[in-house]
């Protein structure tokens, strides 16, 4: 039974030139599980709000949409209420009160339920959601991965048979997010209610998934089963497998013909992914060995990540396209520039590191226990320095201590071998720290983007100020910088109307037109989709060229592996090991990324899907031409 | 801070570092919410291990905040029960100025807040504070006022009077009474109990009350976070001139409100899709009136019921001027009924405390007796059980 049907669906936002969904069919089956992705701002959203009318947004609609047959605007707002989940993106957000035990049964209360029905069915969900330890906590007192948990459970205390889940763990931790996904998983086995979820994270999902939608600028490109749209999005070419989780996106790179020949079918986990390496591999009759020369040619290729071709599918793809921006991009090649002009310690050579931490302890009370244990590191000057590790690990609070925002009781720092408490905030955080928070919404002001770019330097008037203290017209700064974070098309849009990764990068414009010389970033990743990490890593490499240096702490295994110089590990308040990224990244084997632990056993020095695919195509041609 | 509190009750603190050590866990202390100092830490210990652990300061925090307090079976009782007690004592005490009665009373009160807060904050407040403003208002009162029939002496004021300053005394002791009794309810009454007794009355209030408790604190978090990154781009509130500071904290604000209003939409949309706005919409709570709190009521009725009867005979009925006059003093028959109806009311809590420490020490003894009896003179059946099940196995 089709417990929801989405025919010919097309939908116009009021005052929008063009259709926000064109002619989307959908159907869901009841007690499925369905992943629909594409990239961020194709309509996914949008459609999943169709599917419940409070949340529809107005405007022009046509076509049907059909909950168990009936249309969905005869469905009454309670038995869409029971029967129809939805959590939202922000874990935050959609708490409504200050207690476990309220929130849980803040549903129920609407629904009119009596005392010892909500009593049961609350107690019920605290049990299996394992909220029953912190049942009677304030809100204010759990993790985002708690809240999320939280939100899926008062929604489930409704017993609805249908759940939609919006992008849930893009404001989650790694760790946070796959144990949200595996609940939502048993949710779906051991309750028997129909899934229907956006993710980015989809190397997690994909492998559960009955049935995989794929969306591109509101159409409905290809659904089928996750190893048959592996096939269709590879037999068309098209860039929505940057999203697809690594096994796939290898099994996309490596020349067709191979594939066609083995008929093998595509990969969905990292442990399907080695079985068809290996098969591949053994098929060609080559052995396991790697030739020792495409090993190395893999590290000379990839050896320089500073290169900002190395990053993409292919260099030729991303030279293309960057192209096309780099004539904006000269004159924003100036802005970052005089960071490098403006600094004459450069010339007493590189020696000395643009951040050094020594001995620094840091504890946010006098009765807590210490948060920052004694760490040393250098962060050397024009680098990427990704820092890993877990939660709670002490990371943001290191990035508080070295924006000068917090305060060790032991220890010092330096930045650009000058003692950090020497310098006056106006220094530190006019032209020379840069530093981008967490949250990219707490930085903006203003109306527009274009508004909010100018208030970062003192307003449109050309004047100097301390935020401002160079000739150039203020008009090219901002143009520049817009151009080089690529928001030119967005300048006068509202900044909360942006999605996650466009407003990450107006974030980052405000902070780079203060010109920093160190850039500090604190998860740059979080909540942004495969595209958007890409342009961030260009940009950032863009920067590092300039001389710009970047410290940031990531979550994101995948884009450290692919972007950062050298990479950290934070654990207990302190730096464990901290190495160039390939060395980092393929010693280890729990932290490190998914094409690392596919392809060790073949190519052990092999941490990005390109590397893999590039030397698993040289093998291959290799064997072929032998 | 927690130390003092847990040593400060033996049965309690023994009861607790008893069961630490033993080798199994006490079945007695998971029946105890937040009890004893290892019931916690054991808890804490449990909760750390969990993904979902945050280590914000924030966090941590709370949850030692949580960890202070301890287990009292006053506060356990009903929000009602609890509620309207705290209304009884507070007015009793505010309208009486019987200084037996006001005795009682501050005896009760003293004892209830050391169990709850710990004897040396209590004793400390009272030196500090209450024993010199207590001296004060007794020197002062008699320099205005001049009513009474025993004259002390003469100043250029007027003459000072024996009842004058009594009644100085009274009056300041029934004020840090009052305060005494309030620190308990602000232990006893916590928000949530506010929150389930205002919502009985109007629903609609009881949802408002608990947003705002869930977005006050968000709000603060927020202007911290917001803070620090503007501080981060050169905008710190805290530095600059004053016309700087002062535009720096207009736009930390509005970032706050906007921020706050775009947020609200998400929070709108949740509650919508969880139905709000149906028709015939119940208010859910955890508390259940149950058979203790009904005793409770009980016994406190009864008490109060007395103590009105009393209070009609002119019992309760101190006069300062112009002479002091004490109602049922020399003690009489009705006096003695009267006081000892106030008394019980007034140490209710602290008794009822020291029954559950009691019982609770009782049974630990108890297990521990059991504990370590040698295995051929425990329970055979029991002991049997045990034994064969490894040899079954």
């Amino acid at each position: 039974m089709h417990i929801l049907e989405v025919e010919a669906f097309s939908f116009q936002y009021p005052e929008a030139s063009a259709p926000a969904l064109k002619q989307v069919d959908m159907t869901v089956e009841e007690g499925s599980f369905v992943v629909l992705c594409g990239k961020s701002g194709c309509g996914k959203s949008t459609l999943l709000r169709q599917c419940k009318s409070v949340l529809a947004p107005h405007g022009k609609r046509s076509g049907a949409i059909r909950y168990c047959g009936v249309p969905l605007d005869e469905v009454s707002h309670r038995t869409q209420s029971a029967e129809i989940g939805y959590v939202l993106q922000n874990p935050d957000n959609q708490i409504v009160t200050d207690k476990v035990w309220h929130e849980l049964a803040f549903g129920l209360e609407s629904l009119g339920c009596d005392t010892p029905t909500i009593r049961l069915r609350v107690a019920e969900m605290a049990s299996y959601f394992g909220i029953q330890d912190w049942f009677m906590r304030n809100v204010s007192e759990l993790s985002g991965g708690q809240k999320q948990l939280l939100n899926l459970a008062s929604v489930m205390a409704m017993h609805p048979r249908l759940l939609i889940l919006d992008e849930p763990t893009s404001q989650l931790d790694p760790i946070a997010a796959s144990d949200f996904l595996e609940t939502v998983r048993k949710i779906n086995r051991d309750i028997g209610t129909t899934i229907l979820l956006t993710e980015h994270r989809l190397e997690d999902v994909i492998p559960w998934a009955d049935s995989l939608l794929v969306m591109d600028s509101g159409r409905m490109i290809a659904t089928g089963t996750p190893s048959e749209i592996g096939q269709c999005l590879h037999d068309m070419g098209h860039d929505m497998f940057l999203s697809m989780p690594t096994p796939m996106q290898i099994y996309a790179g490596v020349t067709a013909q191979e594939q066609k020949a083995h008929a093998l079918t595509c990969p969905l986990t990292v442990s399907e992914g080695r079985r068809w390496m290996q098969e591949l591999l053994d098929a060609e009759a080559v052995q396991t060995e790697p030739h020792p020369s495409d090993v190395a040619d893999a590290k000379e290729r990839n050896g320089k990540p500073q290169n900002p071709s190395a990053g993409g599918t292919s260099p030729e793809e991303i030279l293309a396209a960057c192209g096309e921006r780099e004539k904006g991009v000269s004159a924003a090649a100036e802005m970052p520039e005089p960071a490098g002009k403006r600094n004459p310690k450069d010339a007493r050579g590189g020696d000395i590191p643009a951040i050094r931490v020594r001995d620094v302890w840091f504890r946010y009370d006098r009765d807590l226990p210490d948060v920052v244990r004694g760490l040393s590191m250098d962060v050397r000057r024009g680098e990427i320095f990704a820092i890993v590790g877990g939660n709670g690990t002490g990371k943001s609070t290191t990035m508080n201590l070295i924006a000068h925002i917090r305060f060790p009781y032991r220890g010092r720092i330096w930045l650009n071998g000058r003692d950090i408490n020497k310098y006056s905030d106006d220094e530190l955080y006019h032209g020379f720290l840069g530093v981008m928070p967490q949250n990219p919404q707490s930085l903006f002001v203003k109306k527009t983007v274009r508004e909010d770019l100018y208030e970062m330097i003192d307003g449109k008037r050309q004047k100097k100020t301390s935020a401002y203290p160079i000739d150039m017209p203020k008009k090219e700064a901002v143009e520049g910088i817009a151009s080089l974070t690529m928001l030119e098309d967005l300048l006068d849009r509202h900044p909360y109307d942006l999605s996650g990764g466009e407003q990450q990068r107006l974030a980052l414009a405000k902070v780079l037109l203060l010109r920093p010389q160190i850039l500090l970033m604190d998860e740059p990743t979080k909540g942004i989709d495969n595209y958007f990490k890409r342009d961030l890593g260009q940009i950032l490499r863009r920067l590092t060229a300039h001389g710009v240096t970047v410290l940031m702490i990531s979550h994101d295994v995948e884009f450290c592996a692919q972007y950062a110089d050298r990479v950290g590990l934070f654990f207990q308040g302190n730096l464990v090991t901290s190495n160039t990224t390939r060395a980092f990244f393929a010693g280890n084997s729990f932290y490190t990324t998914a094409a690392n632990r596919m392809a060790r056993h073949f190519y052990p020095d092999a941490v990005t899907a390109e590397d893999v695919i590039t030397a698993m195509n040289r093998t291959l041609a290799q064997s072929r031409g032998s | 801070m927690t130390t003092e509190k847990a040593g400060q009750s033996a049965p309690a603190g023994s009861v607790g570092a008893e069961h630490s050590t033993g080798p199994e866990g006490s079945p007695y202390m998971e029946g105890r919410p937040g009890a004893g100092r290892s019931f916690c830490a054991k808890r804490s210990m449990g909760t750390e291990g969990s993904p979902y652990t945050d280590h914000s300061p924030g966090a941590e925090r709370g949850a030692k905040k949580q960890k202070k307090r301890r287990a009292d079976a006053f506060s356990s009782c009903h929000p009602a029960v609890n509620f309207v007690y705290f209304l009884v004592v507070l007015l009793t005490t505010v309208l009486m100025t019987h200084p037996v009665l006001l005795g009682i009373s501050f005896a009760g009160a003293l004892c209830y807040a050391g169990r709850l807060r710990g004897w040396r904050p209590v004793l400390k407040f009272n030196i500090l504070y209450s024993i010199p403003a207590m001296i004060l208002v007794a020197l002062i009162n008699p320099l205005f006022n001049h009513y009474g029939v025993t004259f002390l002496f003469y100043l250029k004021t007027g003459p000072v009077t024996v009842e004058a300053i009594v009644y100085g005394v009274v009056l300041s002791s029934m004020l840090f009474i009052s305060i005494l009794w309030f620190s308990c309810c602000n232990v006893v009454m916590t928000t949530d109990k506010f929150v389930y007794l205002f919502g009985r009355v109007i629903p609609a209030l009881s949802l408002v009350l608990s947003m705002v408790f869930r977005f006050v604190p968000r709000f603060h978090a927020q202007a911290k976070i917001i803070r620090n990154g503007q501080k981060a781009v050169g905008r710190d509130a805290g530095s600059g001139n004053l016309i700087q500071r002062i535009r720096h904290s207009i736009t930390i604000l509005s970032v706050l409100i906007t921020w706050a209003l775009e947020n609200a939409i998400d929070t709108s949309d949740s509650m919508q899709s969880r139905g709000y706005g149906l028709h015939g919409r119940t208010a859910f709570s955890i508390f259940r009136f149950d058979v203790r709190d009904g005793m409770a009521c009980g016994v406190l009725g009864a008490s109060m019921a007395v103590f009105l009867l009393g209070a009609s005979q002119g019992v309760t009925t101190a006069v300062y001027n112009p002479y002091i006059s004490i109602g049922g003093w020399p003690l009489t028959p009705a006096g003695v009924l009267c006081f000892a109806a106030w008394a019980v009311i007034c140490f209710f809590p602290s008794v009822l405390g020291a029954v559950e420490d009691a019982r609770f020490a009782s049974l630990a003894r108890k297990a521990r007796l059991e504990r370590h009896l040698p295995w051929y003179l425990q329970d055979p059946v029991q002991h049997g059980k045990e034994s064969s099940a490894p040899t079954a196995g």
